[in-house]
């Protein structure tokens, strides 16, 4: 019943407003036929028919204001106004295109551009991560002085797991890739060893098959594998029998005992890193191997899902506390470590926030601006229609009304150039999703979708009120006298409105200012990011990872010799220059160090002697660029049979080595070292940053891959024009030396380095790109309250020049009206800008937020282009004919 | 006695429901049937009675349709909807019980 009254309610406002000549009929024919009645009546009564009529009509009461009233009563009466308000808007907008097309342009535009921010906002840091309840989901790290995220060792990490309280699920993971072979092409595999109960922490399960449980992280328990549905579909054609089966894993067999649904996101990791969302292939489990009293090297990486309630910051004292236990037992009193737990989510997109939000901010300026810029063309426009305005009012339209009409005129506004703006967002969605630096977390989840919709609303209706405000307050505030008096003609401009609309322009002028500055600031940290030195030289240089299966190549002489000979071979390709293996690759966020002794130094106290350690053959160096700064670098003599040696960088030289020459000196990695032990150091090398913005290298040193073994190498090639040309040939030589391997991450060097400075190129292409459109719209604006007020003085031009005053007096004078608003917009803008630039300090890269260079040619590039918007309408000026002028009086 | 205007809206709006309650009417049978059974005593200014009518319509308490008179001519006839007949009854035990207890304290005091 209440379902059919509402129905019912609803036909019946329907009707109202859709088919008012018919409602309006009915209430005609409906009074009148109770004039009629009571007419009859009259009538009967004895009255004269005219008599009755007049009597009939006194009854009933004035008829245009009951059927008012009812109309009210059918609350269609605001609808009615706001239908008419709609219709003289369309009416003005078609009658002015000119202004219709500037102000829908730039809105549409300005809130485009918001809008399409907002859905990388919204993908990036507003939707919640797709694990179950994942604002539960911790990372967890060691931290202190020197390291503040550093990963966890094995046993610390079991110890913790075991006595903890805190965690619904606690796990550890750490990248070890897999080659695959026996099913075609062998392909490396990007793939984690996980402990038990992963999956379960990302609140993730397999879809067929199980995860591992702690039976599995045994040594010795037989050699398990769970795939990514990705993997189970390329390479095992989907086979629903797959669970049990064996496959080929590092020439070894493994049993697959799960396949991971698609969907099941990467967390992101540090230590070899894959970024969140990368694709992961395969995981196997982690086997806690040695003895438990050997704290061993750090590289577990540690995530768990808390119990529910519980804040990361109970947590992580827990477990703090428990780790001054565990060292208590261990006997190792000194060490500094602590734990720190950083929720998934902030580890994951922390890093992009804050230039997201610098962003946002500056596309919300560029809006601001466009507001600034609509206000001042409807102000321009009211004074044109101060006289009709003013007539309306004397005929009694209330101010609430004069009011809603100017409102609605300019929501339309707003809401046609958000409609517009949609269109603009949609494509600069996929403008910004392709521009986007490979790494960023989340880029799929971009999208113009409905919270980007209902916050483009909100821009538009909000921008409609900012900009319709002014206008209609100032109307509201006609004087009805002055602006009949006034009439069409007026002296000079009405004193008020032209000082409403300076001090937009110079709010909108400071605006384009504070963003010019800022894309300033960005495009010098950019081009010191091009110009920096490196440290190395990635021109025409390829780059591989090969990994080798331990079944077939034991860590040592085999390993070593393998890659000897492959580099060996690799030199020997036509277009190659130099060619060399080593543990990593630079800016690839490679971070594994070690402690170590120095010959006849002792370490201050609570401190000790480290550094990061690589591997490198004799030609890696040459090959990547890096620049020999002393001794030598290493050679084929220097193997399994020689003694030991090192190459450091100047940044290890200068920490432990200081005013002293460090080749020649000797450091070991063991607590009671033989003569064998010793390392001596031959060379010292030019440093490499860790990535391109951070302040200094980290002390690191290398050694002879020859006397190391490592299994998993990467290649450098370089050649001596485009590397592509080399890339069939290297391969070639690879599968030359043995078949079953397989060559992963091929990159160009160039890929590698361009890869680290595209978010903040990214960050400056978009600033800047805000910045032009600010600078422009601000230039409208400008140019639009000049030559409003010119046309409004040319009666006063046309005097003066007929008194004497020569052009270039008339001109001067409109300019320096232009120049003073710039150079207050500017003096305000360069203030603001010198408070806010504070926020852009982590974004930009060896320039100061105060850089004098940008700050003066930003300054001045603004008030050469608001001379130029006073230029035309200065010209104009002189052209008043005086005649003319005085006649129009 | 005040003029009819005086009528709470409310009355207004319970004598229309209670007046249209047997039978449909139209706006001028109401106003006479309101005058007659008052004996004259409550004069409703006829004005009134339409922006009244049509709020009811819109409240869904009565549902309008036009109708041939008994005299032939077209007239917009007033029905009592389920929910008004519903809204009535609650408006009449409101309106007894209001005027119970002012009987009530006029005869005490």
């Amino acid at each position: 019943m209440k379902l059919e009254r509402w129905w019912n309610l609803i036909l019946m406002r329907l009707r109202s407003v859709l088919r008012r000549g018919p409602v309006e009929q009915e209430l005609n024919k409906e009074l009148r036929f109770h004039l009629e009645e009571q007419v009859e009546e009259n009538i009967a009564a004895g009255m004269a028919p005219d008599d009755a009529r007049y009597a009939a009509l006194r009854r009933l009461g004035g008829m245009d204001q009951i059927k008012e009233e009812c109309r009210d009563m059918r609350r269609t009466n605001y609808l009615e106004n706001l239908r008419q308000d709609l219709q003289y808007a369309f009416r003005a907008l078609r009658k002015s295109p000119g202004f219709a097309a500037v102000i829908l342009l730039t809105l549409a535009l300005s809130i485009g551009a918001n809008s399409a921010i907002f859905s990388v906002i919204d993908g990036v840091l507003l939707k919640p991560l797709p694990y179950p309840e994942q604002n539960r989901i911790v990372r967890v790290f060691f931290t202190s002085r020197t390291f503040p995220k550093f990963p966890l060792n094995p046993f610390d990490f079991r110890d913790l797991r075991a006595r903890s309280h805190s965690f619904d699920s606690f796990a550890a993971f750490t990248r070890a890739d897999l080659q695959l072979s026996g099913t075609g092409q062998p392909a490396k595999l990007n793939a984690f060893r996980i402990t038990a109960r992963y999956f379960r922490v990302l609140g993730l399960g397999p879809e067929r098959g199980r995860e591992f449980d702690e039976h599995d992280e045994i040594p010795g328990n037989g050699r398990l594998v769970i795939l990514s549905d990705r993997l189970w579909r390329t390479e095992f054609h989907a086979a629903t029998d797959i669970v049990g089966k064996s496959i080929t894993l590092d020439a070894q067999p493994f049993t697959v005992v799960g396949v991971m649904p698609p969907g099941a996101e990467h967390p992101g990791n540090d230590y070899h890193p894959l970024g969140y969302g990368d694709t992961v292939d395969a995981w196997w489990p982690f086997t806690f191997e040695g003895d438990p009293n050997d704290r061993g090297p750090h590289y577990l990486e540690v995530i768990g899902r808390l119990k529910s309630g519980l804040k990361p910051g109970q947590a992580q004292a827990e477990l703090n506390g428990l780790l001054a236990q565990i060292h208590r037992e261990h006997n190792d009193q000194n060490s500094d470590w602590r734990l720190r737990l950083i929720s998934l989510y902030q580890e994951i997109v922390g890093p992009s926030e804050r230039m997201l939000l610098v962003l946002l901010g500056a596309v919300g300026v560029v809006l601001l601006i466009a507001c600034v810029n609509a206000a001042n063309l409807l102000l321009a426009r009211a004074a044109a229609r101060h006289r009709e305005l003013a007539v309306r009012s004397a005929l009694g339209a209330p101010r609430s009304r004069l009011i809603q009409q100017m409102l609605t005129e300019s929501l339309l506004i707003s809401l046609l150039g958000g409609g517009l703006g949609v269109v603009v967002a949609l494509g600069g969605v996929r403008a910004l999703v392709s521009l986007l630096p490979a790494d960023f977390p989340r880029a799929d989840a971009i999208h113009v979708n409905l919270p980007v919709l209902a916050f483009t609303l909100l821009v538009a209706v909000a921008a409609g009120f900012l900009f319709g405000l002014a206008p209609a307050l100032q109307i509201s505030r006609t004087d009805l006298q002055k602006g009949l008096r006034e009439g069409g003609r007026s002296s000079t401009g009405s004193g008020r409105h032209t000082r409403v609309r300076s001090v937009l322009v110079v709010a909108e002028v400071s605006l384009a200012c504070v963003l010019l500055i800022g894309a300033g600031l960005m495009l010098r940290s950019f081009l010191n990011l091009l110009r920096m030195d490196r440290g190395f030289r990635p021109e025409h240089v390829l780059t591989a990872s090969i990994p080798l299966p331990e079944a077939d190549y034991k860590p040592g002489e085999a390993a070593s010799r393998f890659y000897d000979q492959l580099v060996t071979n690799l030199s020997s390709i036509p277009g190659v220059k130099s060619a060399g293996a080593g543990s990593d690759l630079p800016w690839t966020g490679y971070d594994e160090n070690t402690g170590f002794d120095i010959e006849g130094k002792k370490p201050p106290p609570h401190e000790g002697f480290h550094a990061r350690y690589h591997g490198a053959t004799p030609d890696y160096f040459r090959a990547l660029g890096i620049p020999l700064i002393r001794g030598r670098f290493f050679t084929e003599a220097d193997n399994k049979a020689a003694p030991r040696v090192l190459i450091i960088n100047q940044a290890m030289a200068a920490r432990y080595w200081p005013h002293e020459d460090v080749v020649g000196h000797r450091i070991t990695f063991s607590h009671a070292p033989k003569e064998a032990d010793w390392a001596r150091i031959v060379g010292v090398v030019g440093d490499v940053k860790d990535k391109p913005n951070s302040s200094g290298a980290e002390p690191a040193f290398w050694m002879a891959v020859l006397q190391w073994g490592n299994t998993r190498l990467s290649i450098v090639v370089r050649a001596d024009s485009d590397p592509r040309r080399v890339l069939a040939a290297v391969r070639r030589e690879v599968s030359r030396l043995d078949p079953s391997l397989a060559l992963g991450d091929v990159r160009l060097m160039d890929q590698i380095t361009d890869a680290n400075i595209s978010a903040p190129r990214f960050a400056f292409f978009l600033v800047g790109l805000f910045a032009v459109l600010a600078i422009v719209l601000a230039a409208i604006g400008t140019y639009g309250v000049i030559s409003y007020s010119v046309s409004q003085r040319t009666h006063e031009f046309g005097l003066r020049m007929a008194l004497g005053a020569t052009p270039w007096d008339v001109r001067r004078l409109v300019i320096s009206q232009g120049v003073k608003l710039a150079f207050t917009g500017v003096a305000l803008g360069v203030f603001v800008a010198l408070v806010l630039a504070r926020v852009l300090r982590s974004l930009i890269y060896e320039v100061s937020s105060a850089d004098p260079l940008t700050f003066t040619t930003v300054s001045m590039l603004v008030i050469f282009v608001a001379l130029l918007a006073c230029y035309l309408p200065a010209r104009r000026a002189t052209q008043a004919d005086p005649t003319v002028a005085l006649r129009a009086e | 006695m005040g003029k009819p205007s005086d009528l709470l809206q409310g009355t207004l709006d319970l004598l229309i429901l209670k007046t249209i309650s047997l039978e449909p009417k139209h706006g001028w049978a109401i106003a006479k049937r309101i005058e007659q059974v008052s004996n004259d005593a409550l004069q409703i200014t006829q004005g009134a009675l339409y922006p009244a009518l049509h709020r009811l319509e819109q409240q869904g308490w009565v549902r309008a349709e036009w109708r041939s008179t008994e005299t032939g001519r077209e007239a917009k006839f007033y029905n009592l909807t389920r929910a008004g007949r519903a809204q009535l009854e609650k408006e009449l035990a409101q309106w007894e019980r209001l005027s119970n207890a002012v009987g009530l304290v006029i005869r005490m005091v």
